[in-house]
């Protein structure tokens, strides 16, 4: 897989763009993907930074990034992208590379459901 | 030190001497954890401790039998007390000079480190060891050159003694300058500083993170200096210093950024976080 080759530091307003496209489309037909990435609240991570990894990775607009950064910290967790396997693996490496904790999973396994604010 | 701002060349703050020395000697020791961790070897010769620096007395090995979990011990300032593996065998890094190999992924046995370097599942192991086996030797390598990019800009002599002792000579300091194009590399290894730092100060929750906050900050206006640590609370409270400091240069670093970005991208920035 090509994940190991993809670079941690995504410079300000340029590659963030290109991965905007992927994710939001996928994320938008939600249950159709069968992978999730997730993060995680951390106490120590500053809620301006998380908002900045998520504007500046994902290309989410300032609204959306703020949302997910809110319900990373109040309710624990949020997903943050969705699509295939090796898409999130790559998403899950970006963010262990800014600090925050991630994980991926399968989005019908349990927890994904509630972490979608289903339960 | 001063909050960032977003000046021409980039984004400027005025640090002391001492916090200069300090961050870049916690962001190096970071460094040096990460390379025995991960497997990945010294590439580079570790400078000696210095006995006069303002870790060594910290370092003095104060760590008494039945105290759980002291915020250091002997040798390295950040070394985990449950790292034992000097004694049961080879390190990861030791193994990848033997083998020739790199990249070993073994998780890692350090708390701090294992922050840095956490499971990509919760409850799939094979999920987070096929991962960490891809990504692992990379994801440190990353780290590492950002925390010594860290390490070179606040104290690019690599001797923080010697920025100590100008400390008296030269009154206002050069800023620090942080260019646009490697903000995301400094704030990246800033935030590694504070999970390496909180992991040490046992911080779990957030209430945790604002007591130890309150705590400083209220000590800071009262006039109270951050202590050369001389014994494990004072210790504790140095660290606590140093975890806050982080913290505004990282917060005010990434007001800064998201600014530019939201500008440059031409996005309404939308509420504010309070």
């Amino acid at each position: 897989m090509t994940s190991s080759l993809t670079p941690l530091i995504v410079p300000v307003g340029s590659a963030g763009t290109a991965v905007e496209e992927d994710t939001s489309t996928s994320a938008a037909h939600g249950l159709a993907d069968p992978w999730v990435t997730i993060v995680w609240n951390d106490p120590v991570n500053l809620m301006s930074y998380v908002s900045y990894v998520f504007e500046s990775y994902f290309g989410y607009p300032p609204v959306k990034a703020r949302t997910l950064m809110l319900q990373v910290h109040q309710e624990g967790r949020a997903v943050v992208s969705t699509g295939g396997r090796e898409r999130m693996e790559v998403d899950v490496q970006a963010m262990h590379g800014f600090g925050l904790w991630a994980t991926l999973q399968q989005s019908g396994a349990t927890g994904a459901a509630g972490a979608q604010g289903a339960a | 030190m001063t909050p960032f701002r977003a000046m021409r060349r980039g984004y400027e703050s005025q640090f002391e001497p001492v916090e200069r020395a300090v961050l870049a000697k916690v962001a190096r020791d970071v460094v040096g954890l990460l390379r025995e961790e991960a497997g990945l070897g010294p590439t580079a010769p570790q400078p000696a401790t210095d006995p006069a620096s303002p870790w060594a007395s910290a370092e003095d090995g104060r760590a008494r039998a039945g105290s759980s979990r002291p915020v250091w011990t002997t040798g390295d300032s950040l070394r985990s007390p449950d790292d034992l593996s000097s004694l049961t065998g080879p390190t990861d890094a030791e193994l990848a000079r033997m083998t020739g190999l790199t990249g070993v992924a073994r998780v890692p046995s350090d708390p701090a480190v294992l922050r840095l370097l956490p499971d990509a599942s919760k409850d799939d192991p094979d999920v987070a060891a096929e991962f960490r086996h891809l990504t692992q030797a990379d994801l440190a390598q990353s780290k590492v050159a950002r925390l010594e990019a860290l390490a070179d800009l606040l104290d690019p002599r690599d001797a923080p003694e010697r920025a100590l002792a100008q400390a008296g000579r030269h009154g206002a300091s050069q800023p620090v300058r942080v260019r646009r194009e490697d903000a995301a590399m400094i704030s990246g290894a800033l935030n590694d500083v504070r999970l390496v730092i909180a992991e040490r100060l046992r911080l779990d929750s957030d209430e945790d993170v604002e007591r130890l906050t309150d705590q400083v900050m209220w000590e800071n206006e009262a006039g109270n200096e951050v202590p050369v640590a001389d014994d494990e609370r004072a210790a504790a409270r140095f660290w606590a210093g140093v975890f806050v400091i982080t913290g505004i240069a990282l917060e005010s670093l990434v007001d800064v950024m998201l600014a530019d970005l939201r500008r440059s991208a031409g996005m309404d920035p939308g509420p504010e976080p309070e």
